[in-house]
């Protein structure tokens, strides 16, 4: 039994549905336990969408916050400011979003930019959006953020509700990933991420499949991240910042294992294992997480999951 | 326009001094160095905490500097060998990780214990007129340091063996293990140099405002981008490219404003990047 | 022991695919000794292992009495054996002049007599000190090549095919040089695709097919024998 069997992959989807489903409550239950999973579960969809941008067609989107951010502030000022209806105005988000990663993609494919310029662009990207954000005060209250109480489909009023509706959004995120990489764009992901040239010569439309990536990625992100401005209850810059999400998914997608099904899934919930165990340092957070990100990495390079593989000898996709 | 032009220029030079590191350390190792801005924070904060025990400015800044060398020197001997272990994009990866983590302890450290501390040096003279021109001493000085560290580095690079075996790592590494060059000895020596001018860097910025624990991660981000633009495997092509952005952020400043400047910035040097992928002088190294 | 080489049973593999089945061979100083083979033979394979930049499965490489193989490669070039691989590996953007002056690195006693010499050997390269290397032609990147070794003054010159690509008139030439500086004395390994090139100017020859040494000895001693002119050809013949 290999991991990409669907057989595999759907047992552990439906092991990993159910194992998530009780978890919180196994927990404990209470605020802080549903608030945590659930900001888990919006690191552990944004991670399935870098896998599939990152992980599979090498593009170092650094501006995750950026795509999720944009979706989520357009989608709220757009309630706010013209009373559109909260459903079409996410619908926007993700199709912004979308559109800006596929052509950052575009863009990035025909200038023929390699890894590390598609991170610094990104990156600037990133900067910029930011920067953005306080510049147009009018719009978006700069730092103060804008309160999304009553402005979208109303998940913060129900935590319990929410955490069940971010699953939802997680296990889906999860079946298109599977769909996608079994489907022939799948093989062109994988001849892709060994040999871009050599791909190329055999055939296979790069940009194509790059854009590809990145559009589906990003739009993943601009559901989740307008999803989570309606729970969050309200959204400022700082939420939506490198800091904040870009360097966490970076972090989530390697230690879980790129490339792999579950990855996002267990990165994320080892992250938040160990975000939680380092908050009572305090004031050396910053420090107890450097310490936590160098052994992690120099513990398990290829991952969580691969690691798990090899340890249980089981063949986790 | 003149002082705009000559503000630029300098603070292009200090940019310049502070990605030639990140160039070096990447055309060498192959390793993107994400702690470099902690580096010259740790210069510019031991030079701080020397003088606040009573050391002489310079004797302080100087000492400050060679801690961030020796600093570097022990991250490539200890934090970066398992990275090394691995070739082309998977050490990259690792090394990002491995050094963004080191960024997280240094600023975590350093804002935790010293959040107070910062580097500021004031120099007796403020302003000296030149050529009928008002100039702050502080340029002269950030300049002055700035070109005689870059014109030792020319010096060292063309005209000493060691030099010699610097370029030719950056070029062919078989090639350069042919001639009998042990690149590991050779990395570890250009690290610690790179670290040694990031401390420069860093000291020099305490000489205009103050540095304190917090500036890493910005002057990191800033290195970034000048390396990148300048291509992140040429010198002169850095240097080129810190000039440029320091000239344009201190015109955009002038002109518009801090946070629409920046904007700017990124501007300048995303086109910079779409225009001339290979970076600035790719044809003329 | 001074100059000796010698590779004793060595066994050179690419994870699971051996490459090298237990080759022995012996170089003495001032020694021409050439390996002939066809393609995938392992040629370069072996030398690779001698220069240091593969490690061996098994066996030993003894260089002057002492262990050579496992040392790093830049290690085996600081012992006086000096490899130009088939891929020349230059220094591209820097110039000939530099090229040549890193060959160096190692005997950096009385660099510009010896910088005049391989000018002296090779007057191609002096017309072209300024230029980069990049931008010479196939058979000068070759004597740069070559220059760049001898101006480590090695003990021990490992040379894989260089007339791979050449044109005839270029191949020529540079034998000449060769022969020129084996004459002075200097010992030469040299792995030849082209079979006639090896025959005349070595003493000593190795036939290597799928890594195993199947026939040695002096050019004469080998006519004629089946071995010799599977590795001339390629093909099997037929006895």
């Amino acid at each position: 039994m290999t991991p990409d069997r669907p057989r595999v992959q759907v047992l552990s989807l439906l092991a990993s549905g159910v194992v998530l489903a009780v978890a919180p409550w196994v927990l404990g239950g209470g605020q802080y336990v549903f608030r945590i999973t659930t900001v888990m579960l919006t690191y552990a969809t944004y991670a399935v969408a870098f896998n599939l941008i990152f992980g599979h067609t090498k593009q170092l989107f650094l501006c995750v916050g950026a795509l999720a951010g944009s979706s989520a502030y357009l989608s709220v000022v757009l309630v706010r400011d013209l009373g559109w209806p909260p459903l079409l105005t996410v619908g926007l988000g993700i199709l912004f979003a979308a559109v800006l990663g596929g052509f950052l993609s575009y863009v990035a494919v025909r200038r023929g930019l390699g890894v590390i310029f598609v991170g610094i662009v990104t990156l600037a990207v990133s900067l910029m959006f930011q920067n953005l954000l306080l510049g147009l005060r009018r719009y978006t209250n700069g730092e103060t953020g804008i309160v999304t109480q009553g402005l979208g489909i109303g998940l913060g009023r129900y935590p319990v509700a929410s955490y069940y509706a971010f699953l939802g959004l997680l296990l889906l995120a999860l079946v298109v990933y599977a769909r996608l990489m079994a489907s022939p764009a799948g093989l062109a992901f994988r001849a892709l991420s060994g040999d871009e040239l050599a791909a190329e010569l055999a055939g296979v439309d790069v940009t194509r499949y790059k854009v590809l990536a990145a559009t589906v990625g990003s739009g993943l992100m601009g559901l989740t991240g307008a999803l989570f401005a309606d729970y969050n209850g309200f959204i400022n810059p700082s939420i939506f910042s490198l800091a904040h999400v870009d360097i966490v998914v970076l972090i989530v997608l390697i230690l879980g294992g790129m490339r792999t099904l579950m990855g996002p899934v267990v990165g994320a919930g080892a992250f938040t294992v160990i975000d939680h165990l380092v908050r009572p340092f305090g004031q050396v957070t910053v420090l107890v997480y450097g310490a936590f990100l160098i052994i992690l990495f120099l513990a398990f390079r290829d991952g969580l999951v691969p690691a798990l593989r090899r340890a249980a000898r089981l063949p986790v996709p | 326009m003149i002082p705009i032009l000559l503000d630029g220029v300098v603070q292009g030079l200090q940019l310049a001094l502070l990605a030639v590191g990140i160039t070096m350390i990447y055309g060498l190792g192959g390793i993107l160095h994400l702690a470099h801005g902690q580096v010259a924070v740790i210069a510019g904060m031991t030079a701080a905490l020397l003088m606040g025990a009573g050391l002489r400015p310079l004797l302080a800044s100087a000492l400050g500097v060679l801690t961030a060398g020796l600093f570097s020197v022990a991250m490539d001997l200890t934090l970066l060998q398992p990275a090394y272990r691995y070739r082309g994009e998977e050490r990259l990866l690792l090394g990002l990780v491995l050094t963004l983590g080191l960024a997280f302890l240094v600023d975590g450290f350093l804002t935790f214990r010293y959040p107070e501390v910062a580097l500021t040096l004031r120099l007796r003279t403020p302003s000296v007129v030149v050529a009928g021109v008002t100039v702050r001493t502080a340029s002269i000085a950030v300049s002055a340091l700035a070109l005689a560290a870059f014109a030792a580095l020319a010096a060292f690079l063309v005209g000493t063996w060691l030099g010699r075996a610097v370029r030719s790592l950056m070029q062919n590494e078989v090639g350069a293990a042919l001639c009998g060059i042990d690149a590991d000895r050779t990395r570890t020596f250009i690290v610690g140099l790179s670290g040694l001018l990031a401390g420069l860097a860093g000291v020099a910025q305490g000489l205009f405002s103050s540095l304190g624990p917090e500036m890493g991660t910005e002057l990191t981000i800033l290195a970034l981008i000048v390396a990148v633009v300048g291509g992140v495997r040429s010198l002169t092509g850095t240097f080129t490219a810190g000039l440029l952005l320091g000239v344009v952020n201190t015109f955009a400043s002038y002109l518009v404003g801090t946070y629409i400047t920046l904007i700017f910035l990124l501007w300048v040097a995303l086109v910079a990047i779409l225009v001339r992928p290979q970076g600035l002088l790719a044809y003329w190294t | 022991m001074t100059g000796v080489l010698r590779v004793d049973r060595l066994v050179v593999a690419y994870d699971d695919i051996q490459v090298l089945h237990e080759v022995s061979l012996e170089v003495r100083p001032g020694e021409a000794v050439g390996v002939i083979g066809p393609n995938g033979a392992g040629k370069t394979t072996l030398f690779k292992a001698i220069s240091g930049l593969l490690k061996p499965r098994s066996g030993h490489i003894s260089w002057e009495g002492a262990r050579l193989d496992g040392l790093p490669a830049h290690a085996v070039a600081r012992r006086g054996i000096v490899y130009v691989p088939p891929g020349r590996e230059l220094f591209p953007q820097m110039t000939v002049g530099d090229n040549l002056t890193l060959g160096a690195y190692v005997a950096r006693a009385g660099v510009h007599r010896r910088l005049a010499r391989v000018y002296d050997l090779f007057p191609r390269l002096a017309a072209r000190r300024p230029q980069r290397a990049e931008t010479l032609s196939g058979g000068e990147q070759q004597m740069l090549a070559i220059g760049r070794a001898v101006m480590a003054r090695p003990k021990l010159l490992l040379l894989d095919e260089p007339s791979t690509g050449l044109a005839p008139l270029v191949v020529a030439a540079m034998y000449r040089q060769l022969t020129t500086l084996q004459q002075e004395g200097l010992t030469v390994l040299l792995a030849e695709q082209q079979v006639p090139l090896a025959l005349s100017f070595c003493a000593r020859i190795y036939v290597l097919e799928n890594g195993r040494v199947v026939l040695s000895g002096p050019p004469q001693a080998l006519l004629g024998d089946p071995a010799l002119k599977r590795a001339y050809l390629g093909v099997d013949v037929p006895p």
